[in-house]
């Protein structure tokens, strides 16, 4: 729960992101000549059922084949040089179904690519188990099991995932976050213990705890979920699976039923042209690329160093509707630094240095260190012997650290409130001046935090917090997108409104424990909103599971990866932002591309209807002016074939996000894509008609 | 004995092979239709048209039942 904490350590990856160094870990190199072999091997019916729409085209192909090599097999031919006639269109719809193949073949290839990098970093390491006797045992890291205990020293590969139970040490996890900086691990610290699999320790040693069997760590993992190997439809995807089906089925019985009515009205449609009619009214654009937009969005979060366990929970940060953010390291930047010693009870600003060193003698966080290097700026040391005092570690509980020097000195600092309660049982008197003191820091957003030793209170120490720089705007956005954002600090009431402001946050919690996130999460999901939120401490792990959306960081703990659907390999709780962003791209593209393809039936049914039934009558509606049937048929199809590859850019990249509420979204979507999706086709078909024409195709 | 052995084998194969089974019945359902068929036509079709046109019937059929599978079970695909 590092966020709500004034002490807690920090994960050096906490840095900020234009400073970091990503190495690209996906090789794409060769992505589109696997794709094209792909979109073949996926021409099995195996692979094909599982797309209702597409599988119908297949189904089409087969048939327009056979009436290929035989003209006459489902009746006398009528059409104009039928082989060739029916060899096109059996040509365009095996196109149609490659390029559909094609375009999920590319989205997966990226993930696969991903994962192969990752694959690379797993390397069969020997381990040092550590057996019960102290003695050391070499064996292969397949051969681990959750509860060994082993030792690893600089240049090993920690072979498998772990808590640090001894030893301090730097270690590289460049393979898997592709930051070059080392991070230090250390046992009992929460979020620094934790240590996985496959990466490299640099420096000294360390024992570890195993926490995971073979084939589960955190890179296998992740090399499962960005291969699509547990790649289940998300919800939306199977309520619009249900759409394409509906309309597919509609269509068929439509079709089905067509050769008795054109008989009767003595126009009647052959096989194939009655199959290309049906491939042209079913919706394959969407069909062809559903499944290719699910798995982009997934690549998307992937390329934004975030690993998403389901699809689903890529989808649900879409739907977001309240964000519940920690302060700390999100909305102002991680390290607050120690500014100013404000003396009270009349004791002078070096005192007050000297009693705050004191308490942070042993306190290694970056907050903590800043108030020992400001102290020192007073020309003050510690005055004890450090081998005869402890350490004083901070909790959410008491919400203050210090120092127990051997003599019985008592040294704390804290949140104000914990230190008047720490004076109070040791009958000491709290001076006027403290609240003075507490709401001066407070007023200018900062963390006061007292000092006193024994029961004596000697001053405050301002802590600087500095909002991160265009967060406000950020906020502004997800405002405008009907997103909630609720702020939850340890900080007082004071300090926690002004930052809010600051920041403009739409509601603050402050005084915050862990449990308290819960709370907001359940009051937040009981209004029937979906809430997502980050973590990185074990005590956050319950939250994180209740959470629609759980963003787990990276230098947290096994538990709280555990229990977060997206894990944060930067360690980075503004990207929480991001990662809506990316959910509402997802369903947007989604309806975006499904508006598109739904559009595009009334320019084909304006196309290919008026010109078939011409002899009926309808002749008039032929508002194209299309040449012939035969060219309005090839035309509509190689349209509706084309127009997949040239949306796959679109699907993989997702469409241009913008922060506008529902209403204006969908008021944009109807008029770009639904509007297009009717005109574009109307265009396209007239000059491939022409085309067709004109090469006397038809 | 042996023999009863193996019908119960075949059985056992047969209820456990399902596409060769619908091709199967598909196949069965084009003999048992096509007379009825050509005979609708009256001869403007000659016998191989006929089984053909009823496989093709039966094919969009079964593609009919297909996609109310997709409509009511769509987690199965």
């Amino acid at each position: 729960m590092g966020s709500l904490s004034h002490s807690q350590p920090r994960s050096p990856s906490h840095q900020p992101r234009q400073q970091r160094k990503h190495t690209p870990k996906a090789k794409t190199q060769g992505l589109y000549q696997r794709a094209i072999k792909q979109a073949f091997i996926k021409l099995d019916p195996r692979v094909q059922v599982k797309n209702p729409v597409m599988f119908l085209v297949w189904v089409g192909t087969i048939v327009t084949a056979l009436v290929t090599i035989n003209p006459n097999l489902l009746g006398n031919a009528t059409d104009k040089n039928p082989q060739l006639f029916n060899g096109l269109i059996t040509l365009i719809l095996l196109f149609t179904v490659l390029f559909a193949n094609f375009a999920e073949a590319v989205a997966e290839g990226r993930g696969k690519a991903q994962a192969d990098a990752l694959r690379s970093t797993k390397t069969d390491a020997i381990a040092r188990k550590l057996l019960p006797d102290g003695t050391v045992q070499e064996i292969s890291s397949t051969d681990l099991r959750r509860g060994d205990l082993v030792k690893v020293i600089a240049g090993d590969v920690i072979p498998a995932d772990g808590e640090v139970i001894q030893g301090v040490a730097s270690v590289d996890e460049s393979a898997i976050t592709g930051e070059s900086a080392p991070v230090l691990k250390q046992p009992g610290t929460d979020i620094a213990s934790s240590v996985t699999g496959g990466t490299r320790i640099l420096s000294d040693e360390l024992v570890i705890r195993v926490m995971a069997d073979p084939g589960k760590g955190f890179i296998d993992r992740m090399i499962a979920l960005v291969e699509g190997a547990e790649r289940t439809k998300t919800p939306n995807e199977i309520a619009l699976t249900v759409l394409l089906a509906v309309l597919t089925q509609v269509f068929l019985i439509v079709i089905a039923t067509m050769p008795p009515i054109a008989n009767y009205v003595n126009s009647p449609v052959s096989v194939a042209v009655l199959i290309s009619l049906l491939v042209a009214l079913i919706p394959t654009t969407i069909g062809g690329l559903l499944s290719a937009i699910g798995i982009a969005g997934m690549d998307r979060v992937a390329q934004f160093n975030v690993i998403a366990t389901s699809g689903r929970a890529v989808e649900a940060c879409g739907d977001v509707n309240t964000l519940v953010l920690d302060k700390t390291g999100t909305i102002t930047l991680g390290n607050r630094l120690a500014e100013e010693f404000i003396p009270v009870n009349g004791h002078t600003i070096p005192e007050v240095a000297q009693v705050a060193l004191a308490a942070s003698v042993f306190d290694e966080t970056p907050e903590g260190k800043s108030i020992v290097r400001l102290a020192e700026t007073y020309g003050v040391a510690s005055f004890f012997n450090l081998d005869q005092a402890e350490g004083v570690e901070f909790s959410a509980r008491t919400r203050m650290s210090g120092t127990d020097v051997a003599d019985g000195t008592e040294f704390r600092k804290g949140a104000v409130d914990a230190i008047k309660g720490f004076i109070r049982s040791r009958q000491g008197e709290i001076p006027v001046e403290l609240d003075h003191a507490f709401e001066k820091v407070s007023r200018l957003g900062g963390t006061p935090l007292a000092v006193c030793q024994n029961q004596e209170i000697y001053g405050v120490i301002y802590l600087k917090d500095i909002i991160k720089p265009g967060i406000r705007e950020r906020f502004d956005q997800l405002r405008r997108m009907g997103i909630r954002t609720v702020m939850l600090t340890g900080d007082n009431r004071i300090t926690a409104s002004v930052i809010a402001q600051e920041a403009g946050v739409d509601d603050f919690i402050a005084e915050a424990t862990p449990e308290d996130k819960i709370e907001v999460i359940r009051s937040e999901q009981a209004k029937g909103k979906l809430v997502a939120m980050t973590g990185d401490g074990t005590n956050d792990a319950p939250a994180l599971a209740q959470a629609n959306v759980g963003v787990a960081m990276n230098s947290g703990t096994q538990a709280a990866k555990e229990a977060a659907n997206m894990v944060d390999l930067d360690s980075d709780p503004t990207k929480l932002i991001d990662i809506v962003t990316i959910g509402k791209q997802l369903l947007i593209t989604r309806g975006a591309l499904t508006t598109f393809s739904i559009a595009n039936d009334i320019a084909k049914y304006f196309a290919i209807i008026p010109a078939i039934f011409a002899q009926a009558g309808i002749g008039s509606l032929n508002i194209m002016g299309l040449a012939s049937a035969q060219s309005a048929v090839l035309s509509a199809l190689i349209y509706n074939a084309l127009i997949i590859p040239a949306l796959v850019p679109l699907a993989l990249k997702g469409v241009k996000f913008r922060p506008l509420t529902a209403d204006q979204l969908l008021a944009r979507n109807i008029l770009i894509y639904g509007l297009g999706g009717v005109v574009a086709p109307f265009i396209a078909i007239k000059l491939l008609d022409n085309f067709v024409a004109a090469i006397g195709l038809a | 004995m042996l023999k009863l052995e193996f019908l119960e084998t075949i059985l056992i194969r047969f209820r456990q092979q399902r596409w060769p089974k619908v091709f199967l019945f598909a196949l069965l359902g084009t003999l048992l239709l096509a007379p009825a068929v050509q005979a609708a036509t009256g001869g403007t079709l000659d016998r191989g048209q006929t089984f053909a046109l009823v496989l093709l019937g039966i094919t969009t059929v079964l593609l009919s039942i297909y996609l109310f599978v997709v409509i009511f079970q769509p987690e199965r695909f």
